[in-house]
C-alpha cells in the first residue's frame, strides 16, 4: 500500500507526461487530470504511516543503500509533498484557463507541468545525494521550459540567466557529492552523515553543495536572477516557481545541514547562513517597496520571504524548526495565490504598472480580495499561517536572546506591511479622472471566473493554516532533525 | 612510462580547454572543444573505463559538437554573432577568480586523493552483487539494475529537454533552418553505407553492453549520429509535425522502463525490480530508441522528421 | 607524483579555465562550452577521488558519470535552443546588453 502510494507520487505524473506527449490533442485533458488529481489521495495513506511510525523507507529496485537508492519520507518531506500536491492541483486548475489541454501550446505546457510535479516529488522522496542531483536537473529543465512557454523576450533573457546560474550551481553541488563519495564510500545521505566527521574535507563538501543550492534557491546575495524570472514568467508558472521550485533547494540545504551534517556541522557557519537570510529579508523588502510593477513587487517579496527560511540556522531548535517549516508551507500557499491574483489583474487591466491600476478593485473584486488575504499571511497578521510561523520564530529568537534576529523579523514584518499596503491602496483608489476605470463597465464582469476562485481558495488555505496549525506542528515535532530535542 | 602518457593527456586537456575557451574565434573554440572531448575520451580509456571513453567520444564530443556547430551556424545566419566589448577590470577579476578556483579545486582534490580509504563501500557492494545478475559489465548493472531510478529519471531529463526546446520555439515556429544539403554523388553513396552501419553498430553496442563496454547510451548516440548524417546529406528533413511513431519513440524509454518497474510492483516485487536479463535488453532497446530519436530532433530543431522534403 | 594526482591537477586547471572563461566570455555559446568543460573536470574528480578497489577504479562513480554525460547534453541542447530563440527575438547573444524589463 505504502510502496504503491510512493510509486504513484513519482510515476503517475511522469507517465501522464509521456501520455500527453503522445496522444491526440482531444485526449490530453484526461491524462493531465488523471496525473494530477489523485496526488492528494496518494498522500493520505502516507500521512497516516508517517504519523504512526515517524519515518517511511523504501529501497528502490529492492537494493538498500549503499548499493541502491532509498526513498525516505519523514514529517518535513511529507509537509512539502503536501504543498507540492496542492500547488500542482490548484495552480494546475488555474492554468487550464490559460493553457487549454487541447491546444498546441497546452500540450507542451502540461507535459512540462507533469514532469516538474513528478521531479519535485522524486526529489522530496530521495535520500541519495546523486539521485538528488538528477532530480534537481529535471526540476530545473522543466521549470525553465515552463518559464519560456509564452516566448516573451524578457522571459527568454531571464530564463537564459537562470539556466546558466542553475547549471553552475549544479556543478558545485556535484563537486561536493564527489568529495562525499570519496570519503564516505556511499551516496546515501544518512549513511554518509554517520561515516563522516568534522574534518576539512566533509566540511568543504558541505560548503560546496550549499553554495550550489544557494544559487538555485536565490538566497541573498545570489538572488539576482530571481526577480526577472519570477516577474516575467506566465502567471501559473510564477506561482509554482515561487511556491515550490526555489523551496526544494532550500529544503535540500536543510537536509544537508541538519541531517547529513547533524553531528559535524561547523557551528561558526550557522549565524553566517542566518545573516544571508537577514540580508534577504531587508534587501528584498526594500526592493519590493521600490518596484513600479505589481508582479515584480511580488517577485521581490519572494526574495525577502526566502530569507526567513535561512533564519532556521541561527534559531536552531524545536521552535525554530517548526517555525521555518511552517513558513515554507504557508508562504507557498500565500505566494501562489498572490501570483495568480496578480496574473488576473495583469490580464484584465492590460498592465501591472502600479500607477495605472487605480480602481481595479471595482473590476476585479475577487482578485483584490485574494491579494489582500494572501497579503495578511505574508505580513504575518493573525489569523494566518504566516502569523503562526513568525510568532514561533519570534519566540525562538526570544528564547536564545537573539536580539539581532528578533529585530530582523520585526523589521521584515513592518517592511512587508509597507510594500503590501501600497498596491492595495492603489487598487482600491478612486481614479482621479472620470474617464478612467469607472467608464460604466459593470463591476466584476470579468472578475468571477473559476480561476479567480482557485486563487482565492489558495489564499484561504494560507489563512486556514493559521486557524488550525496544531496537527501539522505536532507532526513536525515527531520528525525533528537528529540532535534537536523537543 | 605509463605516468608519462597520463601526463601528456592531462596536459593536453588543459591546453585544449584554454584553446576552446579563451581567445580565438568562436568557431575555432567549438572545434577545440570537440578535440577536448576526444581527449577526455582518451583520459577515460587511460582510467580503465572504455564505457566512458565511448560515451564521451560519441555524446560529449560528437553529438554535443554537432549541436554546438548547428547552433553556431544558425546564430551566424541570424547575424547575431558579434562580440560585445569587455571591461579590463572585469577581465582581471575573472583571472583572479579562475586562478583561485583552480588552486582550491587542486587542493581539495589532492587532499581527497590523499585521504582515500580502503575503497568505497558502495563499490564493494557492487562487485559482490554483480555476479547474481548475470551481467558482466558493472556499469550496465548500476544503470539498469542497482541504481536504475537515476537512469529512468535521466531519460526523463532528456524528454524534458526536448519538450522545453519545443516550448521555447513557440507556436509560430515549426523548425529551425538547416544548412543546405551536400548533394554530391559520393555523399549519397557514403550515406547509403554509413546509415545502415550506424544501426548495426548501435545494435552491437546494445548487445555487448551486458558483458562488455557499451550500452544503451552509446548505442543511442551512434543512432543519433546516423540520423544527423542523413539530415546533413539531405535524406532526412525537419517536419512541422511529430508523427505518432516518432512521438512513441520519444517516450519509449521512460514508458517501458516505468512499465516494467510498476508491473513488478504489482506482482509483489520491489518497485523497479528487474526480472531478468531479457528485461535489461528490453529496457535498453527502448532507451536507445528514445535517446537516438530525441538527440536527432534536438539537432533538427523541429517538431518532427520526414523522408521527403516539404515544398 | 601519482597517476591520481596528475588527473586531479589537470581537472583543477580545467575547472579554473572554465570559470575564468564563464566570467569573461560575452558570447553565451562560449559560456555554455565553459560550463560543459567544467562539468568534465568534475566528472574526472568524481572518478579519481573515489579511489581504487582491488587495483581497478571503483565502478560505481563511472556509472554516475555516464548518467552525468547524458544530463549534460540534455541541458546543453535546451540551452542552445533557448539561445537561438533569444538571438532571434532580441538580436543578442549575450546577457550583457540587458534591456529594461519593464513592460
Amino acid at each position: 500500500m505504502i510502496a504503491e502510494a510512493l510509486a504513484g507520487l513519482v510515476f503517475l505524473p511522469l507517465l501522464a507526461a509521456c501520455a500527453v506527449a503522445v496522444v491526440p490533442k482531444r485526449a490530453v485533458g484526461v491524462f493531465v487530470w488523471s496525473g494530477l488529481l489523485p496526488l492528494p489521495a496518494l498522500l493520505l495513506p502516507l500521512t497516516e504511516a508517517v504519523w504512526r511510525e515517524g519515518l517511511v523507507r523504501l529501497a528502490v529496485a529492492g537494493f538498500a543503500s549503499p548499493l541502491g537508492i532509498e526513498w525516505r519520507v519523514d514529517a518535513l518531506a511529507l509537509v512539502v509533498l503536501w504543498l507540492n500536491a496542492l500547488i500542482a492541483v490548484f495552480v494546475g486548475l488555474y492554468a487550464a484557463r490559460d493553457y487549454p489541454p487541447g491546444s498546441a501550446r497546452g500540450g507542451r505546457f502540461w507535459a512540462l507541468w507533469l514532469l516538474l510535479t513528478s521531479a519535485m516529488n522524486a526529489l522530496l522522496l530521495s535520500a541519495d545525494l546523486f539521485n538528488l542531483f538528477v532530480t534537481l536537473e529535471l526540476v530545473t529543465l522543466a521549470a525553465i521550459g515552463l518559464l519560456v512557454i509564452d516566448g516573451k523576450p524578457a522571459a527568454l533573457r531571464a530564463a537564459m540567466r537562470y539556466l546558466l546560474l542553475a547549471l553552475l550551481g549544479s556543478l558545485f553541488y556535484l563537486l561536493g557529492v564527489a568529495l562525499i563519495y570519496g570519503q564516505a564510500g556511499t551516496l546515501d545521505l544518512y549513511q554518509a552523515g554517520e561515516r563522516l566527521g568534522p574534518g576539512l574535507l566533509p566540511v568543504t563538501a558541505l560548503v560546496l553543495m550549499t553554495m550550489g543550492l544557494l544559487v538555485k534557491s536565490a538566497i541573498f546575495p545570489l538572488h539576482g536572477w530571481l526577480p526577472a524570472a519570477h516577474g516575467n514568467a506566465p502567471g501559473p508558472v510564477s506561482a509554482v516557481l515561487s511556491a515550490m521550485v526555489v523551496k526544494v533547494s532550500v529544503y535540500l540545504i536543510w537536509r544537508l545541514w541538519l541531517w547529513l551534517a547533524a553531528d559535524w556541522q561547523p557551528a561558526w557557519a550557522l549565524p553566517l547562513l542566518g545573516l544571508l537570510g537577514a540580508g534577504a529579508i531587508l534587501y528584498g523588502s526594500v526592493l519590493a517597496f521600490l518596484q513600479v510593477r505589481l508582479k515584480m513587487m511580488v517577485a521581490y517579496s519572494t526574495v525577502a520571504q526566502l530569507g526567513y527560511l535561512m533564519l532556521l540556522f541561527p534559531l536552531l531548535g524545536p521552535l525554530g524548526y517548526s517555525a521555518a517549516s511552517y513558513h515554507l508551507l504557508s508562504h507557498g500557499l500565500a505566494k501562489a495565490a498572490m501570483f495568480l491574483a496578480v496574473s488576473n489583474i495583469l490580464a484584465v487591466m492590460g498592465t501591472d504598472r502600479l500607477d495605472r491600476l487605480a480602481g481595479a478593485d471595482r473590476r476585479l473584486p475577487l482578485d483584490t480580495l485574494t491579494l489582500a488575504l494572501a497579503g495578511v499571511s505574508i505580513l504575518g497578521l493573525p489569523p494566518s499561517g504566516g502569523f503562526v510561523s513568525k510568532w514561533l520564530m519570534l519566540q525562538a529568537a526570544w528564547a536564545i536572546d537573539g536580539w539581532l534576529w528578533l529585530a530582523v523579523i520585526l523589521a521584515g514584518g513592518l517592511l512587508a506591511a509597507a510594500y503590501l499596503f501600497r498596491p492595495l491602496a492603489v487598487l482600491c483608489a478612486r481614479p482621479a479622472t472620470a474617464q478612467a476605470a469607472d467608464d460604466g463597465s459593470p463591476p466584476s464582469a470579468t472578475g468571477l471566473h473559476w480561476s479567480g476562485v482557485v486563487a482565492l481558495l489558495l489564499a484561504l488555505g494560507a489563512l486556514a493554516a493559521g486557524l488550525a496549525p496544531a496537527p501539522v506542528l505536532a507532526l513536525l515535532e515527531r520528525g525533528l532533525p537528529p540532535g534537536i530535542l523537543p | 612510462m605509463s605516468l608519462a602518457i597520463d601526463l601528456l593527456i592531462a596536459t593536453g586537456l588543459v591546453v585544449l580547454a584554454w584553446q576552446a575557451l579563451v581567445g580565438g574565434s568562436l568557431f575555432r573554440g567549438i572545434v577545440m572543444f570537440i578535440v577536448f572531448g576526444l581527449t577526455m575520451a582518451l583520459a577515460w580509456a587511460r582510467l580503465g573505463s572504455p564505457d566512458l571513453a565511448m560515451a564521451e567520444a560519441a555524446i560529449g564530443a560528437g553529438v554535443t559538437g554537432a549541436l554546438l556547430m548547428i547552433a553556431y551556424w544558425r546564430l551566424r545566419a541570424l547575424g547575431a554573432n558579434r562580440p560585445a566589448p569587455r571591461s579590463p577590470l572585469r577581465a582581471r577579476v575573472a583571472l583572479g577568480v579562475g586562478l583561485l578556483s583552480a588552486v582550491l579545486v587542486a587542493m581539495i582534490g589532492l587532499a581527497a586523493v590523499g585521504a582515500i580509504g580502503p575503497g568505497g563501500e558502495a563499490g564493494q557492494a557492487l562487485a559482490e552483487a554483480l555476479p547474481a545478475t548475470g551481467l558482466g559489465n558493472p556499469i550496465t548493472g548500476v544503470l539498469v539494475i542497482f541504481r536504475n531510478l537515476d537512469t529512468l529519471l535521466e531519460v526523463a531529463v532528456l524528454l524534458a529537454a526536448y519538450v522545453a526546446s519545443r516550448a521555447v520555439m513557440g507556436d509560430d515556429k515549426a523548425a529551425l533552418p538547416l544548412p543546405p544539403a551536400q548533394d554530391a554523388p559520393l555523399v549519397g553513396a557514403l550515406v547509403a553505407v554509413l546509415a545502415p552501419l550506424a544501426v548495426l553498430v548501435a545494435i552491437y553496442l546494445l548487445k555487448a553492453g551486458s558483458q562488455l563496454p557499451g550500452g544503451a547510451f552509446q548505442a543511442g548516440a551512434v543512432l543519433a549520429a546516423g540520423g544527423v548524417l542523413l539530415m546533413l546529406a539531405g535524406r532526412l528533413h525537419p517536419a512541422p509535425l511529430c508523427g505518432v511513431g516518432l512521438r512513441i519513440a520519444l517516450v519509449a524509454g521512460t514508458v517501458v522502463f516505468s512499465g516494467v518497474g510498476l508491473i513488478m510492483l504489482a506482482l509483489g516485487q520491489p518497485l523497479l525490480a528487474i526480472p531478468g536479463t531479457w528485461a535489461v535488453y528490453l529496457i535498453e532497446t527502448a532507451m536507445m530508441i528514445s535517446i537516438g530519436a530525441t538527440l536527432v530532433l534536438l539537432f533538427a530543431g523541429s517538431a518532427g522528421l520526414t523522408g521527403t522534403p516539404r515544398r | 607524483m601519482s597517476h591520481a594526482e596528475v588527473w586531479v591537477i589537470a581537472a583543477a586547471a580545467v575547472f579554473g579555465i572554465g570559470l575564468y572563461s564563464l566570467l569573461i566570455a560575452s558570447h553565451l555559446l562560449r559560456q555554455l562550452i565553459a560550463i560543459k568543460v567544467m562539468g568534465s573536470a568534475i566528472f574526472l574528480v568524481l572518478v579519481v577521488a573515489a579511489g581504487p578497489i582491488d587495483g581497478a577504479l571503483d565502478g560505481l562513480p563511472k556509472a554516475l558519470v555516464l548518467t552525468g554525460i547524458v544530463i549534460a547534453i540534455s541541458a546543453i541542447a535546451f540551452a542552445l535552443a533557448l539561445l537561438v530563440r533569444l538571438a532571434e527575438v532580441t538580436g543578442s547573444t549575450s546577457l550583457e546588453d540587458e534591456a529594461d524589463d519593464d513592460r
